[in-house]
């Protein structure tokens, strides 16, 4: 390090007449500022690369390789990749993947903005209000799959049980392909509808005051508020929260978790997410080749929606200019 | 929040019509962690039981959970991580902020769009190679293994850069002038104006690791260095037909996170804001 | 100010130097903590029954003091020392295959014929051959010996023999005007007797619906009533598309079109009886021996037995089930592991052949793998009991050993299970379909004999 200090001193001292005390102090301070930011990042740097990217490169190399399950490998070319496309369960949990995700973002974005819209006024209580919206979210998936299993059981159930009694009948929530996928699906958005909810909430306030004022003197009514006014100046949020949405939804932790104590991807895989096939192969039939083939494909895909999100958002600024 | 009333403010029925509907729906939202908790206290025979109110309530349940399976270590284990996870990683992410917010160095913008771009890296995407990194180091099956990894987060470091671009430069100047290396900048000034926005950060990060189960899942298989979660779901694998000991330990497992909820909730939603308008 | 920002600097290095410090001791803490288990010390040995002070829920406290004592034993007067590891969720979890990915599997594991090949096409299976007397080899059943042999050499060594059948309470019986002599006797009989006890929270009849080897395990002597077979019998065809397949696919299909078999059971699955019969949600259990020592828990429950029914035409048969013991033939010390599988099960001391009785008719209930252990236990009463006396007549003598294939194989008949039970798919068009899975997947492969 002392090297390199003492270099660039030279370098200064050729660049400008020697004897100007101040352009020097400068120029070291400015060097000195270098290496301080360097040391600041690298802790976080060093981490991100080995423990992010590193991996990352590494599952679009493994994609390139079989692997026995007991520790070797041997490089297979393509042969996963064209696997991959012949292996109807994995067309599947695309497909499953897909739909979820169909579903799920545009549900979740309503239900949370509409109850963002619900608590947005004072009244009495609404703190409590909105504590109780949000409560879901800090629990772990773990306990929020294994409660909503819980009450899902079938025939007796409490949602059965409530069901039936509404004279709607009971159901195989989650053993039934056709409820299953739905049932997951309802759940996450239980539990994520409340920290979009304030997500919303902070873009619903950061909307100036004067345009409410302006539109009520033109005797705007409440739908016209929200067309004209709300929904442009909530534009920034909404972009945000589709982006964060989408992430969550394909390579999301609670598309795991959830279905790793709700469903294991089944009945007949109806809820099989690709994150959780790809899991499935790599460490219940040890074939990490093929499960990183698949990721890298996944990984691939969501990197091509964020693309098209950057370009919707113009560079991925969500705030007004 | 210090909204008052909207233009369009409609009469008192309609205005109390409408509290009572939002009343019910975040009660309805609760409706199944009341069951749970309610759960927690029935007995075998109750447990099916519509009514959330246990007919023979017993605290039975949660001896045996604590008893049956070593549920205090995996508390243990949860903290222990969670808090190391917790202030290790704050501490890397608001030096990485403070630097690439307020110290100028060439490749800065360039690090900051590859920091920012690991967001788009998702855990279940990457296990497998990951594994086999955590595996290489030879970190596999040990706390090691479960905290260093956790660490490396780009949210934190986003969030702390924001805040940091938000500072007023003078603050700093006035320290440069008198003699103030960085590190003590960073440690003297920098760290203190943002305690707030770390305590959010740390009750984030804490229910973050307190709840994370797919890399705990992974990378443990020794039954004392199981975290909470993956607790939980073997005990379900092992008692599944005892929902109410299932409830009690569900219970326990959340009443943290809801205790901490519940007491930080304010920043964490200023928090949750910041991360929605800001960037 | 030079000079100052000079010491800062100093300070910052040796603040980070010293947090790195840190950093690097840390490791060495940590992990005296956290117990690595493979690198060095005494054998492991993963089982799935939790050990006897957190025994419980689906496992009894007399299964875990068993292997308590069978460790306990061997550290007594062998050198290399054992430790048991209980691994939860062993059957449907990762925790084995990640355990070998990585390099760290356990010494000695149970496995089951289903995940035999695996396992043994992976090279971990260690010969235990040598170690078992010729006596002792022939003291074993060869129907249970089959699928754990290749090429004459024994790589596991079976601790029980676990028979299929089906279970129903009595009280659901009689509630529905039933008697002993309306107990099915052929498929039709079942589902018509199903349907008798099917009420609103109750199930008339239950198969297992969760994907996995335990599926298809149960789902195989259905298939062989009918004639059929996943794979011909020179093991490198297959036998799929046939029509015994196909009936049985849809056997299992209508009963859950019908409503009378749940899609999702309660407890840890189709093998819970305590979670599903003995509660009332199923009157009818397809389920194996296991059941008859849960079920001692619940003494007042009443419970009756019988054979697998037939499909017109069919001749009766059931799958025999049943873990074994296996060293890892990569693991720390093979030769050790190996001789004390041979030691615990497979040898003809007294000890061992009295060891493999307790357990089947002592800590649990199955039909001993041993000509030896089978007679010490008549002898000693372990099957006079109604239901051990039924099992060990009449429902084992024509049981056929769960076979072993590879995962592939495994999978294309869960396919085929799955989208015909669940989602009511083609019996015909998906036994089609698995048949020429499985026929490409054979053409291709290199492993251990299937057959």
């Amino acid at each position: 390090m002392s090297g390199a200090a003492l270099g660039s001193d030279v370098r200064t001292q050729r660049t400008r007449p020697p004897g100007v005390p101040r352009a020097r102090r400068r120029l070291t301070q400015r060097r000195r500022e270098w290496i301080a930011g360097y040391l600041f990042v690298a802790p976080d740097c060093l981490g991100l690369l080995v423990f992010v990217a590193i991996p990352m490169v590494l599952s679009f190399v493994l994609g390139f390789f079989e692997s026995t399950g007991f520790g070797g490998y041997r490089f297979a070319g393509l042969a996963n990749y064209q696997r991959m496309f012949s292996d109807p369960l994995f067309l599947n949990s695309v497909t499953v993947t897909f739909i979820y995700l169909v579903l799920f973002v545009p549900l979740l974005f309503c239900v949370s903005l509409g109850l963002a819209l619900l608590v947005r006024q004072k009244r009495p209580l609404i703190g409590l209000f909105r504590s109780l919206f949000f409560a879901p979210n800090v629990i772990s998936l773990v306990v929020v799959g294994v409660v909503w299993q819980f009450l899902l059981v079938d025939n007796i159930g409490v949602v059965n049980r409530v069901s039936d009694a509404l004279g709607l009948g009971t159901r195989s929530w989650l053993g039934d392909p056709k409820f299953a996928l739905a049932s997951v699906l309802l759940v996450s958005v239980w539990f994520f509808m409340g920290y979009y909810m304030t997500i919303f909430l902070a873009g619903l306030q950061d909307i100036p005051r004067h345009f409410y004022d302006a539109a009520r003197v033109d005797g705007a009514g409440r739908v016209q508020t929200f067309r004209h006014i709300t929904w442009p100046l909530l534009r920034p949020t909404s972009l945000f929260v589709l982006l964060l949405t989408t992430i969550t939804g394909v390579g999301g932790l609670q598309g795991f978790d959830l279905i790793y104590i709700m469903t294991r991807g089944g009945p007949n895989n109806a809820t099989s997410l690709a994150i959780f096939y790809i899991y499935q192969q790599a460490f219940q039939y040890s074939d990490f080749g093929y499960a990183a083939a698949m990721a890298s494909f996944v990984a691939f895909i969501l990197f091509a929606a964020m693309l098209v999100m950057f370009a919707l958002t113009r560079g991925g600024r969500f705030d007004y200019d | 929040m210090t909204t008052t009333r909207r233009p369009d403010a409609p009469s008192r029925v309609g205005s109390f019509s409408l509290w009572l509907g939002i009343a019910l729906l975040s009660l309805l939202t609760v409706a199944p962690l009341v069951w749970m908790f309610s759960g927690a206290f029935k007995t075998q025979d109750d447990i099916y039981g519509i009514s959330p109110i246990p007919p023979h309530p017993t605290l039975g349940n949660f001896v045996d959970v604590f008893t049956k399976i070593p549920f205090a270590r995996y508390i243990f284990n949860s903290a222990f991580v969670a808090i190391i996870v917790t202030l290790v990683a704050l501490l890397f992410h608001s030096m990485a902020g403070y630097a690439l917010a307020r110290l100028r160095f060439p490749g800065r913008e360039i690090i900051f769009t590859s920091i920012f771009a690991t967001l788009l890296v998702s855990v279940p995407v990457i296990l497998v190679p990951l594994f086999i990194v955590v595996k290489t180091l030879g970190l596999v099956n040990s706390y090691w293994g479960l905290i260093v990894p956790a660490i490396f987060n780009a949210f934190g470091i986003f969030f702390l850069r924001q805040f940091y671009l938000s500072l007023p430069r003078e603050l700093e100047e006035a320290a440069a002038v008198d003699g103030f290396g960085y590190w003590r900048i960073y440690w003297h000034i920098v760290l203190p104006l943002s305690r707030p926005l770390l305590a959010a950060l740390a009750v984030f990060f804490f229910l973050a690791n307190w709840n994370s189960f797919l890399w705990p899942l992974t990378i443990t298989e020794n039954p004392n260095l199981w975290m909470i979660q993956v607790g939980i779901a073997s005990f379900q694998q092992q008692y599944a037909a005892a929902w109410n000991y299932i409830m009690a330990a569900a219970t326990v497992a959340a009443l943290p996170t809801l205790a901490l909820f519940f007491v930080f909730q304010r920043r964490l939603a200023e928090t949750i804001k910041f991360s929605g308008v800001g960037g | 100010m030079g000079n100052s920002s000079q010491l800062s600097r100093r300070s910052f290095l040796t603040r980070t130097a010293g947090a790195g410090l840190a950093l690097g001791a840390g490791p060495t803490l940590l992990t005296a903590c956290g117990g690595s288990s493979s690198s060095s010390g005494p054998l492991t040995f993963w089982n799935f029954y939790a050990p006897a002070k957190v025994a419980g829920g689906s496992v009894p406290a007399s299964q875990s003091k068993w292997f308590d004592d069978l460790i306990a034993t061997w550290n007594k007067s062998h050198k290399p020392q054992i430790k048991l590891q209980y691994i939860a969720d062993y059957l449907n979890g990762s925790k084995l295959q990640t355990a070998f990915a990585a390099g760290k599997g356990p010494d000695i594991f149970l496995i089951s014929p289903g995940d035999f090949l695996r396992y043994y096409n992976g090279g971990v299976l260690e010969d235990l051959t040598p170690h078992v007397t010729k006596e002792a080899q022939q003291d074993f059943f060869p129907n249970v010996m089959k699928t754990r042999t290749v090429d004459g050499k024994i790589h596991a060594l079976p601790m029980e023999v676990e028979p299929m059948a089906f279970f129903y309470s009595v009280k659901a019986f009689e509630g529905a005007g039933l008697s002993e002599a309306d107990v099915p006797k052929t498929w039709d009989d079942l589902l018509n007797v199903a349907h008798k006890l099917r009420t609103k929270k109750r199930f008339g009849v239950t198969f297992e619906t969760t994907p996995g080897y335990y599926q298809d395990f149960t789902w195989y002597p259905f298939m062989w009533e009918g004639g059929a077979d996943v794979v011909g019998p020179d093991g490198k065809t297959s036998a799929f598309d046939a029509k015994g397949t196909v009936d049985a696919l849809r056997l299992w299909q209508e009963s859950i079109k019908s409503g009378v078999a749940p899609r999702k059971f309660l407890g840890t699955g189709g093998n819970d009886i305590l979670a599903n019969l003995a509660t009332g949600y199923t009157a009818i259990q397809n389920c194996g021996i296991w059941s008859i020592s849960a079920l001692k828990s619940k003494p007042r429950f009443e419970y009756g037995m019988f054979k697998l029914p037939t499909p017109p035409g069919g001749r009766y048969t059931t799958v025999l089930g049943g873990w074994a013991f296996v060293a890892n033939a990569k693991g720390k010390d093979p030769e050790a592991a190996a001789k004390f599988c041979a030691w615990a099960l497979g040898s003809m001391s007294d000890d061992s052949v009295r060891r493999v009785a307790d357990w089947c008719v002592k800590a649990k209930s199955d039909i001993a793998p041993r000509k030896s252990s089978t007679d010490l236990a008549t002898k000693e009463g372990g099957y006079s009991s109604a239901p051990m006396k039924f099992f060990k007549d009449e429902v084992f003598p024509a049981g056929r050993g769960e076979p072993r294939y590879p995962p592939q194989v495994v999978k294309a008949v869960q396919q085929a299970i799955q989208s015909c039970q669940l989602s009511g798919a083609d019996p015909a068009a998906q036994a089609r379909q698995a048949g020429e899975s499985i026929d490409s997947y054979l053409k291709s492969y290199k492993g251990a004999s299937l057959a």
